[in-house]
C-alpha cells in the first residue's frame, strides 16, 4: 500500500508492506503516482533489469528511486510493475513499462529529485514503513 | 501543514528581526535570525522551518547568523528563504542543500514599450501563443537541441554562446547577474547524466512554481528608481521564473551522493542528512563548486532562451520586431545559488561563501557588481508573487550589506502544501476564477493551476513590507499579472 503525503512545497511518498521487497516495489509505484495522474494507464510492454549495490536500506531506497527517475528523465520511460529482490549488499529488479505517450499518459508533477530529508525505512510491528520527500 | 508547529524561541530583536539564540540546541555555532512581522511569524511557527534555521546554524565555519527571510517555509535540510555564509578560512563548508536542487533558479524581467491599453485587446491571443510556443510542464522538451558538447559549452560560456547564434543581443548580458557567466565552473566535471537531462531542456519553463507572466506596472513606489529601471505606470512587462532544469537537479543529486560520508570523514555532526556538506577546501567541496558554477551558467542560458522565445511571440502577435517593441532585459537575478563574495564581518573584510536558497542578492547603490546603468540607485531585485495578486520590483538597500550578506526575500512563500491546495481547489475552476480577476492563465497539467492557486501563497505585499521596513531592499514598483503560463 502506498500514498502521497503533504510537504509544504514538495510531496512525500509513503509505503507500508509486509516485507522489504514489496516495500521497495510499493515506493516505486508511489513515485509513478506522483509523476502520472493515472498510473493504471502505464502498460508493462517493455522489460528491463536493474542492479544496485548498497548496504544501508535507506540509502538503497533513495538510489532505487533515483534510478527510476533518471530512466524517466533520460529515456522517458514509465513503469507499471516492479519485481524487486533486496539483499544485504544491494538489489536486483525487473521493471516493466513503456515510454511516455502524451495521448495516454497525463503527467502530473515534475519530480526534480529524490531527497534525503526525513528519509525513513523502518521495521514496524506490522511490517515495513518507508517515507521519502521528493522535490517538486 | 502536516508537520508539528515550532515551539522554540523567537525573540524580537527590533527592526523586524527575531532571534533563535544559539543556546537553543546543541551544536549551534551562531544565532538564527528570522526577518518577519507578527502576522507572518504566526504562519512561520506553523511548521518546522525555524528548526531548520537552527540546524543550519550548526554548519562548520558559519558566520554571524543563520538567516531567514520573511517568505521562509519548510524545505528539506535548509529552509526555503535561507541565507548562510561560511568562511573557508575557518573550516567553512559548501552545501548543495544550501543551494537547492534547482541551481540558479531565478527570475528575469523583460520590459516592453507597450501599455495596458495596447495589450488588453490581444491578451488572450498573446497568452495562447506564448503557451503554445514556450515549452512548459513535465517531460516537454525545447525547440533548441544541444548535443553533449554544445551543452557543455552552454555551461562553459553562459548565454554568450546562444547570443552568438542570434538568440539575444550582447547588451542582455549587461543586465544579467554576474553578466551571465560565473567564473570557475568546470563543465567537464558535470556528469553525463546531468548533461543528458539538460540537453533537451534549455529554453523550457519546467513545472512546479515556474512561470512566465505578462504583467502590468500597477503602482510605482519610488519614482526616481523606477525611472532609472525604465519602468512607468501601466507599462507591460514579462516576468520569467525558471532555473537550470534537469541538468541542475542532477548536479545537486550527484553532489549529495558524493557528500554522504563527508561529515564522518571531516569530523562534524549534522542534524539532518539533507544538510550534507564538505569543507570548501576539500576535493569534494572544490568539485561541487566547479559543477555548481557550470550549472548556474546553464540556468542563465535557459532564461535567455525563454526570453528570446517570448520576444519572438510578442513580435508575431504585434507585428513589430522585438527591438521595436522595446523588449529590453531589465535584470536577471538568481535566488538559488552559492557565491564567493566579500563582506564586512565585525569590521573586517572577508571572502565568504554566501548560500542563498530561495533568497535574492540585493546589492545597494555603489556596489561594483551592480550593472553600470543601475549603480547609482542599486541592483534591481525581482520578487515573483502569486498569479492572482502581484509581484514586485525592489532595489537593493544598504541594510542588506549590514545584516543579511547582501540578501533579501525571493517570493511570497507558500501558505498551503500542494496536497492541501489541490484539495482546496476541488470542484473549482481556477482558470475561470482568475479570468474574473482579469488574469488569463494556461497550464500544461490539470494540477498546475490548483497547486499554484493564489491562496496557496502568502500575500507577497506582506513579505515585501518586511524587507522594505528592515531596509534589506526598497519597494520600487508593484506588478499585476495579466497573463500566466505554467507547467
Amino acid at each position: 500500500m502506498h500514498e502521497l503525503f503533504e510537504h509544504t512545497a514538495d510531496l512525500g511518498l509513503r509505503a507500508v508492506a509486509p516485507d522489504v521487497n514489496t516495500l521497495f516495489a510499493e515506493m516505486a509505484a508511489c513515485l509513478m503516482s506522483a509523476i502520472v495522474e493515472d498510473p493504471a494507464s502505464i502498460q508493462p510492454l517493455h522489460e528491463s533489469a536493474l542492479q544496485l549495490a548498497g548496504t544501508e536500506k535507506d540509502y538503497l531506497l533513495v538510489d532505487w528511486l533515483k534510478e527510476l527517475l533518471l530512466r524517466f528523465e533520460e529515456d522517458h520511460m514509465l513503469f507499471a510493475t516492479f519485481d524487486v529482490q533486496v539483499s544485504d549488499t544491494g538489489l536486483t529488479a525487473t521493471l516493466r513499462g513503456e515510454p511516455v505517450d502524451p495521448q495516454r499518459h497525463a503527467l502530473a508533477h515534475e519530480v526534480k529529485a529524490i531527497t534525503y530529508h526525513e528519509l525513513k525505512v523502518i521495521q514496524t510491528p506490522q511490517g515495513w514503513l518507508a517515507e521519502v520527500i521528493v522535490d517538486i | 501543514m502536516s508537520k508539528a508547529e515550532y515551539t522554540g524561541p523567537l525573540e524580537p530583536m527590533g527592526c523586524h528581526c527575531y532571534r533563535i539564540p544559539k543556546t537553543y540546541k546543541p551544536g549551534m555555532r551562531v544565532d538564527g535570525h528570522i526577518y518577519a512581522n507578527e502576522k507572518l511569524l504566526e504562519a512561520i511557527r506553523k511548521d518546522q522551518a525555524p528548526e531548520q534555521v537552527a540546524n543550519v546554524a550548526t554548519l562548520p565555519g558559519i558566520q554571524v547568523a543563520s538567516i531567514a527571510m520573511p517568505d521562509i517555509h519548510w524545505g528539506y535540510g535548509f529552509c526555503i528563504g535561507g541565507v548562510c555564509a561560511t568562511d573557508p578560512n575557518e573550516g567553512g563548508v559548501i552545501s548543495p542543500g544550501g543551494v537547492g536542487y534547482d541551481i540558479n533558479c531565478g527570475v528575469r524581467l523583460v520590459k516592453t514599450n507597450l501599455f495596458l491599453h495596447d495589450v488588453q485587446p490581444r491578451l488572450k491571443e498573446l497568452v495562447k501563443q506564448l503557451f503554445h510556443t514556450i515549452p512548459s510542464g513535465v517531460g516537454r522538451t525545447g525547440k533548441y537541441k544541444f548535443d553533449p558538447a554544445e551543452t557543455r559549452r552552454l555551461m562553459g560560456e553562459g548565454p554568450k554562446f546562444v547570443i552568438q547564434r542570434g538568440l539575444g543581443v550582447p547588451r542582455d548580458l549587461d543586465h544579467t547577474e554576474a553578466y551571465g557567466f560565473i567564473e570557475g565552473g568546470d563543465p567537464e566535471l558535470v556528469s553525463d547524466h546531468a548533461v543528458k537531462r539538460g540537453s533537451e531542456q534549455c529554453g523550457t519553463l519546467g513545472s512546479g512554481n515556474h512561470f512566465l507572466e505578462v504583467q502590468v506596472v500597477d503602482r510605482i513606489d519610488d519614482d526616481q528608481v523606477a525611472k532609472a529601471f525604465g519602468l512607468e505606470l501601466n507599462q507591460v512587462c514579462v516576468m520569467i521564473h525558471s532555473g537550470s532544469r534537469g541538468l541542475g537537479y542532477q548536479v545537486c543529486d550527484d553532489a549529495l551522493a558524493s557528500f554522504r560520508n563527508c561529515a564522518q570523514k571531516y569530523g562534524f555532526h549534522l542534524p539532518d542528512r539533507q544538510l550534507a556538506c564538505a569543507p570548501v577546501d576539500s576535493p569534494e567541496g572544490r568539485k561541487y563548486i566547479a559543477q555548481m558554477r557550470a550549472a548556474a551558467n546553464f540556468g542563465f542560458c535557459n532564461r535567455q532562451l525563454l526570453m528570446q522565445q517570448a520576444r519572438e511571440v510578442f513580435a508575431a502577435v504585434f507585428g513589430r520586431s522585438w527591438e521595436d517593441l522595446g523588449m529590453e532585459l531589465l535584470y536577471d537575478v538568481a535566488h538559488n545559488i552559492a557565491k564567493l563574495e566579500e563582506h564586512t564581518i565585525n569590521g573586517q573584510k572577508k571572502k565568504v561563501w554566501v548560500h542563498r536558497k530561495g533568497a535574492t542578492r540585493a546589492f545597494p547603490a555603489g556596489h561594483p557588481e551592480v550593472p553600470e546603468a543601475y549603480r547609482a540607485v542599486g541592483q534591481p531585485v525581482i520578487i515573483p508573487g502569486d498569479m492572482g495578486r502581484a509581484s514586485w520590483v525592489l532595489v537593493g538597500a544598504p541594510g542588506a550589506m549590514e545584516k543579511t550578506f547582501g540578501t533579501t526575500c525571493h517570493g511570497a512563500g507558500r501558505a498551503m502544501s500542494r496536497t492541501a491546495a489541490k484539495a482546496d481547489a476541488a470542484g473549482r475552476k481556477i482558470d475561470r476564477e482568475l479570468e474574473h480577476r482579469g488574469v488569463i492563465a494556461m497550464a500544461s497539467s490539470r494540477f498546475g493551476l490548483a497547486e499554484e492557486q493564489p491562496k496557496a501563497y502568502k500575500n507577497v505585499d506582506d513579505v515585501v513590507e518586511v524587507v522594505h521596513d528592515a531596509n534589506l531592499s526598497r519597494r520600487v514598483a508593484r506588478m499585476r499579472p495579466l497573463g500566466v503560463i505554467k507547467g
